[in-house]
């Protein structure tokens, strides 16, 4: 899969479900895509530095979102502005 | 001290190294300040923290929240972030987030190395360490947000250091002291810990697991990393020939020459050294014998639990064929009850640059985790759903009797097809010509 | 407090940036006679607790002084170290496993110094620096988590316990006077960042309270559905809940008697804090193991369902481990695990010879594997 495809497929589907949840398991994106995950990794990881996508860490599982959705910014005081 | 603290104080008194006058010691030398160090987080940082403790010892509960957005950019983990619940009581901890930094194999440094580490983390951090966490790594406990990235930076350029893992990823891999320094390592634990450090660094900091991962390196049976308990793939170093003995060394033993163990229960009278009551007798499968003058072992028998190398050291030592046995699927009680790790390679060489370890094992493992596994379903408990038999069908070992405590107590054999002479489709017809309806 | 820049640049994070190198390699913090000696060693012999050599196929010796640590330790006492280390180790130091420092020379005449040096360091309040010993048959360093000092969902301080706890045992840390070792390790819940479930004694934080549910605040603060996602047991359901002012919000309702105490909702959702003092407290376990010698690897029982906590000491756990201790030390044979004792005198005794109650929270009830734990023979001891 092209890059620019994987990342329509993934921004949408991700918005998608946006009013519900903002934070995704590293195998839900890779349902989206309908890909391996090996293949899956390289194109998730691209976003990420691309800056598309953002990681989320409970400290023992890690879970992926659209960078600044959600309300984890705000709850643990880390909005953008915030970054003393 | 900026804050009271009657509590803590109660535990600086006892002979065992007191925390609280170690952090009390740090929170001084930062208000002092006689390097004239530009503290980049707030100089009471540590007092502050002392502070926020003796609240938790008073509530009896934390101040702490969690945080999961924080990182350094592209990485998925090595950062934990916290936060206190109350940052106006104590402004110089309201963020204090905590980096993971890969150790060097084996907890081995040179002082020069530990000052750069020091420097950096009096001048960008609390000053506060774990030496080290349960996991292994280097912990940094306590920055800003904002220093995150700037302590990356220069750990990257100038200590040439990388952080940790956390969260679902290949989490830093460990060792025990191994060859360096142990009579009893069957293989050089640092090296095959480095190395796959080094192979799997994309895994170890960008998460795509299910959930952790974890190697563990154990150079013997004596399981000193305890990789066996807690690691996803366990490596235990064996070996598949003989036990060398020193017969003359043995009657040392007997003669009371040499301390049994090394001297390991040297300040109680256990009475004078017993080598059948306490090396022949204790042997778990009976294969030691004294014929005369000459301890034997029958080899054949022996399942290399070490009792009798570890209870005379001198006189026995490992064989020299070794490698490794491979375990697979550890893991801590949450959440369906624990589990060690179970047998999967009984024996495989261990020789640099470790290609067999990582084709044959590591990724075909990974490959069906990562396929098969749920969300936060350690490999260990993806093997009990799915079966021993997938493990091997997927790293394509053969059934080996070395895999089971004992074979299965049910007849209820999932049979494939392909398994069964004729397969299973079959004529109703040409049944019904011999048996009636 | 002026910032001062790394180099790095927050508008470019891909300029120069280094990543994916890695530990630095382990063979260049070698003491010189380790890395000559490496994979070539003979034989090892404690001179006293703490202090024991490793004599090379070569001859050459290393003398390993092991001393007990915080595993909390701050730059100053790191720095501490590696003054020490420069002046008699030639700029080395290790550590091990279990968080003990240990200095090493490759000469006997280096040892006494080093010790005398060692031992005549103590912190302000009075308490040792560097206590020699941890090796043998004793107790060495516990193990152990964050707990109250930077943890979120801890059900007890480990620092302290472990504090409490070591300066009861420390005769046993300075001596090989116990049947093996035994290994003490400690984790603030039953998450366990730090695995005890085969320790011969762990001691475990345990909350037991399930979370209160800040309702107002829950859909502001939390995405609902990654709370009710978080729960391992299946407890929490979305639910509309009328606020006291009559407004109506979005929230989670918890099934009480399903909840197993984790946290693991709170750390997705600080809407469900969850410890409590008087909810949480100690659990002890009993009799694991993670060594092949003699017998298998063996998983920690629960021997104690709950202590409350005692800040700053902790007296009845501190009581109640020492007790096992004394117990094991008088009844279990020479190179006998505690495990292996218990198991040899079966656990009716083993509560017994503790002076522990037994209580119904001790008999297993979670899932499948607790059938395997209950007694299907008719062979007991009265």
């Amino acid at each position: 899969m092209e890059y620019e495809e994987a990342k329509q497929k993934i921004v949408e589907g991700l918005q998608k479900k946006q009013k519900v949840k903002s934070k995704f398991y590293f195998n839900d994106l890779a349902k989206i895509l309908d890909e391996k995950p090996r293949v899956a990794k390289k194109l998730i990881n691209q976003m990420i530095t691309d800056g598309v996508l953002e990681y989320w860490s409970s400290g023992s599982t890690s879970m992926y979102g659209l960078k600044g959705a959600g309300k984890q910014a705000g709850a643990e005081h880390e909005e953008a502005s915030d970054k003393e | 001290m900026k804050h009271e603290t009657p509590l803590l104080d109660q535990l600086e008194t006892g002979p065992w190294p007191s925390f609280v006058s170690d952090l009390k010691q740090e929170a001084e030398k930062r208000a002092k300040n006689e390097e004239g160090t530009e503290f980049q987080i707030p100089v009471d940082v540590v007092d502050d923290l002392i502070g926020v403790l003796e609240l938790s010892y008073k509530h009896g509960c934390t101040h702490w929240k969690h945080g999961g957005i924080v990182g350094v950019f592209g990485y998925g983990g090595g950062v934990i972030g916290r936060y206190c619940d109350q940052p106006e009581m104590f402004p110089g901890v309201a963020h204090f987030h905590t980096l993971r930094v890969n150790q060097p194999a084996g907890h081995f440094y040179t002082t020069k190395y530990l000052r750069e580490l020091c420097d950096l983390w009096d001048f960008r951090g609390s000053g506060v360490t774990n030496m080290h966490g349960s996991t292994g790594d280097i912990i940094f406990i306590g920055t800003t947000t904002k220093q995150l990235e700037e302590i990356f930076y220069e750990m990257t350029h100038k200590l040439d250091q990388d952080l940790g893992g956390s969260g679902s990823n290949l989490r830093t891999p460990s060792d025990c002291i191994g060859q360096a320094r142990c009579e009893f390592a069957c293989y050089d634990t640092q090296d095959l810990c480095y190395e796959l450090t080094q192979e799997y660094q994309d895994e170890l900091h960008r998460p795509a697991f299910p959930y952790k991962f974890k190697f563990k390196f154990d150079g013997c049976p004596n399981c000193c990393v305890a990789s066996i308990a807690r690691a996803d793939l366990s490596f235990i170093g064996t070996w598949r020939d003989d036990i060398k003995i020193d017969q003359e060394v043995v009657q040392a033993y007997m003669g009371g020459e040499i301390a049994p163990n090394g001297g390991a229960h040297k300040d109680r009278d256990w009475g004078p050294f017993d080598i059948q009551k306490e090396v022949i007798d204790r042997c778990p499968t009976k294969c030691m014998w004294m014929d005369g003058k000459e301890l034997k072992i029958d080899n054949k028998e022996c399942t290399r639990c070490m009792h009798c190398i570890n209870v005379m050291p001198r006189a026995l030592r490992i064989g020299n064929d070794r490698g490794v046995t491979i375990l697979a699927g550890a893991k801590a009680p949450i959440l369906d009850g624990a589990q060690m790790g179970s047998l999967l390679v009984p024996f495989m060489k261990v020789e640099p640059p470790y290609d067999e370890i990582k084709e044959k094992v590591i990724e075909p493992i990974w490959d069906w985790w990562m396929e098969e596994g749920k969300n936060r379903e350690r490999l260990g408990e993806l093997m009990k759903r799915q079966g021993f038999q997938k493990l091997l069908e997927v790293t394509g070992f053969d059934p080996d009797p070395r895999m089971i405590q004992e074979p299965r107590s049910n007849p209820y054999v999932f049979w494939k097809e392909e398994e069964v002479p004729g397969g299973w489709s079959r004529d109703i017809n040409e049944f019904r010509k011999q048996h009636q309806r | 407090m002026a910032f001062i820049s790394s180099g790095y640049n927050p508008d470019k994070p891909m300029e120069d940036r280094i990543t994916d190198i890695g530990p630095r390699k382990y063979d260049e913090f070698y003491p010189p006679v380790i890395a000559k000696n490496k994979g070539k060693w003979l034989y090892h012999e404690y001179i006293r607790t703490g202090v024991y050599v490793h004599v090379a196929e070569s001859g050459d010796e290393v003398y390993s002084i092991r001393c007990g640590g915080a595993r909390l330790m701050t730059t100053s006492h790191i720095r501490e170290i590696c003054e020490i280390a420069d002046k008699y180790c030639d700029g080395h130091v290790r550590w091990t496993t279990r968080n003990n420092v240990e200095f090493l020379v490759d000469g006997k005449d280096r040892v006494q110094p080093l010790i005398d040096d060692l031992e005549s360091r103590k912190f302000s309040g009075g308490s040792y620096k560097f206590p020699i010993g941890g090796t043998g048959a004793g107790i060495t360093n516990i193990i152990h988590t964050q707990g109250w000092l930077h943890c979120h969902t801890p059900a007890t301080d480990a620092s302290g316990p472990v504090k409490a706890v070591m300066d009861d045992l420390f005769e046993y840390f300075q001596s090989h006077k116990l049947p093996a070792h035994l290994r003490v390790s400690l984790a603030c819940c039953l998450n366990m960042c730090g695995a005890v479930h085969c320790s011969d004694i762990a001691i475990l934080g345990y909350h037991r309270k399930p979370p209160m549910l800040d309702h107002e605040y829950m859909d502001k603060m939390c995405e609902i559905p990654l709370a009710i996602a978080a729960c391992p047991t299946g407890a929490i359901k979305p639910a509309k809940v009328e606020l006291p002012n009559g407004k109506e919000v979005k929230s989670v309702s918890v099934n009480e008697s399903r909840c197993m105490f984790c946290g693991n909702c709170y750390t997705m959702c600080p809407s469900m804090p969850l410890a409590d003092q008087e909810g949480d407290g100690i659990v002890l376990m009993a009799g694991g193991k993670v060594s092949n010698r003699i017998s298998a690897p063996k998983f920690s029982k629960v021997v104690v369902a709950f202590i409350p906590n005692e800040p700053p000491r902790w007296p009845t756990t501190v009581k109640t481990i020492r007790k096992m201790v004394e117990a094991y030390e008088q009844g279990a044979n020479k190179y006998e695990r505690l495990g292996e004792w218990a198991e040899r005198i079966g656990w009716e005794r083993f509560f017994e010879k503790c002076d522990l109650e037994f209580t119904h929270h001790l008999i297993d009830d979670f899932r499948d594997p607790a059938y395997f734990t209950w007694r299907q023979t008719s062979q007991f001891k009265f």
